[in-house]
């Protein structure tokens, strides 16, 4: 069943279309790529999923519900969580801290509990957010400053928060992005195992091994349109997509 | 706890000391001390949307709303001062909605560059609408203010009005600022991007706590208005709205009681030269010091000395061979 | 309003307009490259006119080399102010913003003691008057408008003809990778200060001998120089030089018909607007 349908999908940026009439799915349970040159609009792509963008044109479904030009708070709310190309994190606080906030802000307690509760997180959330940590393999790092971890680290914490706010539907913007092959490798068996877990995933990647060893099925955006679909052998194998990579050095993994 | 214990005796030491000002001083202190605490409403009243990430550089249009409807209502309608206030306060809070509500999708300059020019309309505003507010005549004949029908004759009294005014503000907003909702602001202050992704409403929280500001800024001009009983439309422009910066920057951010101290210490050293150019050449140095060697505010003072100290008390004894 | 006194107000407001337009152009050249705002600039426009009365009227130096004097003092100040303010803050928004609103109120203040409290005038450069249409116009405004012309071609022909101006507009594009191509970034920054400054002093020296100076003068223009900047879309240089002229143009007209007071505070209540539902200015690309 469809947990995610995108119809049309598209965004224009004064003339030029970053997002253009792209129809998307993704089934309850999948791991789905999207892939595609610099420029293509995957980015775009999600900031429209998640409601950073307003589209265009065209609709997007979750779970159901049409979500279109709803705000990005409330498309976390329902679960559809995203995380950024560029590395964000709150950088003065520590890597629990961090998590903790992603457990806090999208725990929804009422008016009353916002103005009454004490800063203090309840011991029960502290064990949360370590336990999150310790799934990311984070754990030894709890106590640092984020802007002192190591790059890959930040990295990963970014998708420790987007999990402690109980994400469905996981949007990862290239989540690999400067790491090394023995890192990449450990974060592709995370999302693996996210997935295990029970939540869908999309993912945003131009390290096309990491791509084609954890997606079920890619979709392929080139100049805001989508270009092919299929598994990772299909695609990889699609003429036009061979011709829309030549000459951006990607191809050949 | 020991350090929560030290806290409470040095806020309980302060808060005695501030009620004795009348009894030790003169009604020449019991006024300086009562427009210190006017400004430390005002600071504190900003920090909410600073901590939020909004520049906010025209807070004091907010102060001069709340002065010019308390003055006007109880001048011209005669109605009780409390009720003056609060409509004063409420009127300078629905001004911060209407503001307030269409700027939130404006970051960092463009949030700055509004405020600025909303604190230029509120005293051209002030100053063109002769028949209302007497311009730049100035407005007089500003009622004492009053507690239940009683007129506060004495300085004193109305001394110990606004620091009644002030604990309660306050202890209001430092609860908020130890919520969960002192950490949403925070949160946002942080990274809106990330907060929004996380759930955060972020346009909510920025509007309710820019709207508290100007709440409670309405108040302290109400008060004001009140105290002074004149009220001149450039008094609350721009150099007003800077000053209220500069407590919380020279004050410190970090911490809640930064504004507060910004304010105490800046009132009180530029006391001698209130009203001159000095005054302001003062202010304006203590912030471009501030901000150039001390980025963290008073605040982080004895933070940095007790550094400093140990980092010499390491050097001294054993004086390093090599760097 | 009768013809002449439309184009009276006309011919006053282009001169006006290219005042502003000085003003305006290295605001929003240092908000395109540091992202920015000088709220200095109104000060550096104070201490431009306020050389031209020691040097040109105090001292008797003619008006050419005053006028130069003032740029290039006041451009070794931005340099300055590049070095020793923006420099050691390291590009946080907030903070420069704040410190350079503290030097801007410590300029302002610092001239009452330096300057004395009284209002000073600058005789006349350029005394009487021209007919044109049948209208009297002074020549001091008049001179006004090719003095800013030709600074502005100046600008255009350093920003698009030199190396230094192409590495300028690298970092407006993309400071990182100017770095990367070996632009020094904190060499053109100051260059912008240096810039900035002295348009801004240049545009006090051409008001010294029309207004009369005091260490407050400089609020107006800079306040009109931000509208200006929202007008054309900040960072825009055609857009600051479109918003100027429009500015001038309505600020003469509109003044002269309400007062001065009340047109002000219609452009801020338009500023408000534009900033609010229009954020990259009238002329610019929403995005
Ligand atoms: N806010 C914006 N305003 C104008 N143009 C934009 C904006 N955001 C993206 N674009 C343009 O839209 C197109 C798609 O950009 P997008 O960031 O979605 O690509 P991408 O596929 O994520 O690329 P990359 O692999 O480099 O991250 C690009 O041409 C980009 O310049
Ligand atoms: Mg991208």
């Amino acid at each position: 069943m469809a947990l995610l349908e995108t119809r049309e999908l598209t965004r224009l940026f004064g003339g030029l279309a970053a997002v253009s009439r792209v129809d998307l799915t993704v089934d309850k349970g999948e791991i789905v790529g999207l892939i595609g040159p610099n420029g293509a609009g995957k980015t775009t792509c999600f900031n429209l999923l998640t409601g950073f963008l307003r589209p265009t044109r065209g609709s997007i479904v979750f779970d159901g519900e049409d979500i279109t030009g709803l705000r990005p708070h409330q498309i976390a709310a329902r679960g559809l969580v995203r995380t950024f190309q560029q590395t964000t994190l709150f950088q003065d606080l520590t890597a629990l801290e961090n998590v903790l906030l992603g457990l806090h802000l999208s725990s929804g307690k009422g008016p009353r509990q916002v103005l009454f509760s004490r800063r203090h997180f309840p011991a029960d959330e502290i064990a949360r957010g370590r336990e999150v940590l310790d799934f990311t393999g984070l754990a030894a790092h709890a106590d640092q400053l984020s802007r002192n971890l190591p790059h890959g680290h930040q990295r990963v914490l970014g998708i420790a928060m987007a999990l402690a706010a109980q994400p469905r539907l996981l949007l990862l913007d290239e989540p690999v992005t400067g790491m090394n092959l023995d890192e990449s490798g450990r974060v592709m068996d995370l999302v693996k195992t996210i997935r295990s877990r029970g939540t869908t995933i999309l993912l945003v990647e131009h390290n096309m091994k990491a791509v084609m060893g954890t997606c079920e099925r890619i979709v392929v955006l080139n100049f805001g349109q989508k270009l092919a679909e299929g598994t990772p052998s299909q695609v990889s194998t699609s003429p036009d997509v061979i011709q829309a990579y030549l000459g951006t050095g990607v191809a050949d993994a | 706890m020991p350090r929560k214990l030290g806290v409470s005796i040095v806020l309980a030491v302060l808060v005695i000391l501030a009620l004795l000002v009348p009894e030790l001083g003169g009604d020449y202190y019991v006024h300086v001390f009562a427009l210190v605490f006017t400004n430390v409403i005002l600071a504190a009243s900003l920090r909410p949307s600073l901590t939020c990430g909004q520049l906010n550089i025209g807070h004091s249009a907010f102060m001069s709303i709340g002065a010019y409807t308390s003055a006007l209502l109880a001048k011209n309608l005669a109605v009780p001062f409390e009720i003056a206030l609060l409509c004063g306060a409420l009127l300078a809070a629905a001004v911060g909605l209407a503001i307030g509500y269409p700027s939130l999708r404006l970051r960092g300059v463009y949030f700055a560059m509004v405020t600025v020019a909303f604190v230029e309309v509120i005293r051209l505003i002030a100053q063109l609408w002769v028949s209302l507010t007497r311009g730049m005549s100035g407005l007089s004949g500003i009622p004492k203010p009053s507690l239940l029908g009683m007129t506060l004759t004495t300085r004193a009294s109305q001394y110990y009005l606004v620091v009644g005014l002030a604990v309660v503000i306050l202890l209001v907003l430092w609860k908020l600022e130890h919520s969960r909702l002192g950490l949403i602001w925070k949160s946002i202050g942080m990274g809106d991007n990330l907060a929004q992704s996380l759930g955060v409403n972020i346009a909510r929280h920025k509007l309710l706590a820019f709207m508290l500001g100007c709440f409670f800024a309405g108040t302290a001009g109400a008060f004001y208005a009140h105290f002074i009983r004149f009220l001149f439309p450039p008094e609350f422009g721009f150099l007003m709205a800077t000053n209220i910066l500069v407590y919380n920057y020279v004050g410190g951010r970090g911490h809640f009681v930064g504004p507060i101290l910004g304010a105490i210490f800046l009132s009180l050293l530029s006391e001698p030269f209130r009203g001159s150019p000095y005054e302001t050449i003062f202010f304006s140095i203590a912030m471009l010091l501030t901000i150039l060697f001390l980025p963290g505010g008073l605040i982080t003072l004895p933070g940095k000395l007790a550094e400093l100290k140990r980092w010499r008390a390491a050097a001294s004894p054993t004086p390093s061979p090599a760097a | 309003m009768t013809f002449a006194l439309f184009v009276q107000s006309a011919i006053v407001g282009v001169s006006l307009g290219s005042i502003y337009i000085l003003m305006a152009l290295g605001l929003t050249l240092m908000f395109g490259m540091m992202h920015i705002i000088n709220f200095a600039h109104g000060a550096v426009y104070m201490l431009g006119a306020f050389v031209i009365y020691y040097i040109f009227f105090q001292g008797g130096a003619p008006y050419f080399a005053a006028f130069v004097a003032s740029m290039i003092l006041l451009g070794v100040f931005g340099y300055l102010v590049e070095r020793s303010i923006y420099r050691p803050i390291k590009g946080g928004i907030e903070p420069t913003l704040v410190a350079l609103l503290a030097l801007t109120t410590f300029l302002q203040a610092a001239g009452y003691p330096v300057f004395g409290q009284l209002d000073k005038h600058v005789p006349p450069v350029f005394p009487g008057t021209r007919n044109i249409l049948g209208v009297g116009i002074s020549v001091e405004r008049l001179m006004i408008i090719p003095v800013a012309a030709a600074l502005v071609i100046a600008l255009y022909l350093f920003i698009n003809k030199t190396r230094l101006g192409a590495a300028m507009r690298a970092i407006e594009q993309d400071k990182e990778a100017a770095a990367l191509q070996g632009v020094n970034v904190h060499v053109v920054n100051g260059l912008a200060f240096a810039i900035g400054f002295a348009l801004a002093a240049a545009s006090g020296a051409l008001m010294a001998p029309i207004f009369k100076l005091d260490p407050m003068m400089g609020e107006q223009p800079l306040l009109k120089a931000f509208i200006i900047i929202i007008l054309g879309g900040l960072g825009s240089v055609p857009g600051a030089i479109l918003g100027g002229l429009m500015l001038g143009l309505i600020d003469s007209i509109v003044a002269t018909a309400l007062g001065a007071e009340p047109a002000f505070l219609l452009s801020f209540v338009f500023i408000i607007m534009l900033l609010l539902f229009r954020p990259t200015g009238l002329f610019g690309y929403a995005s």
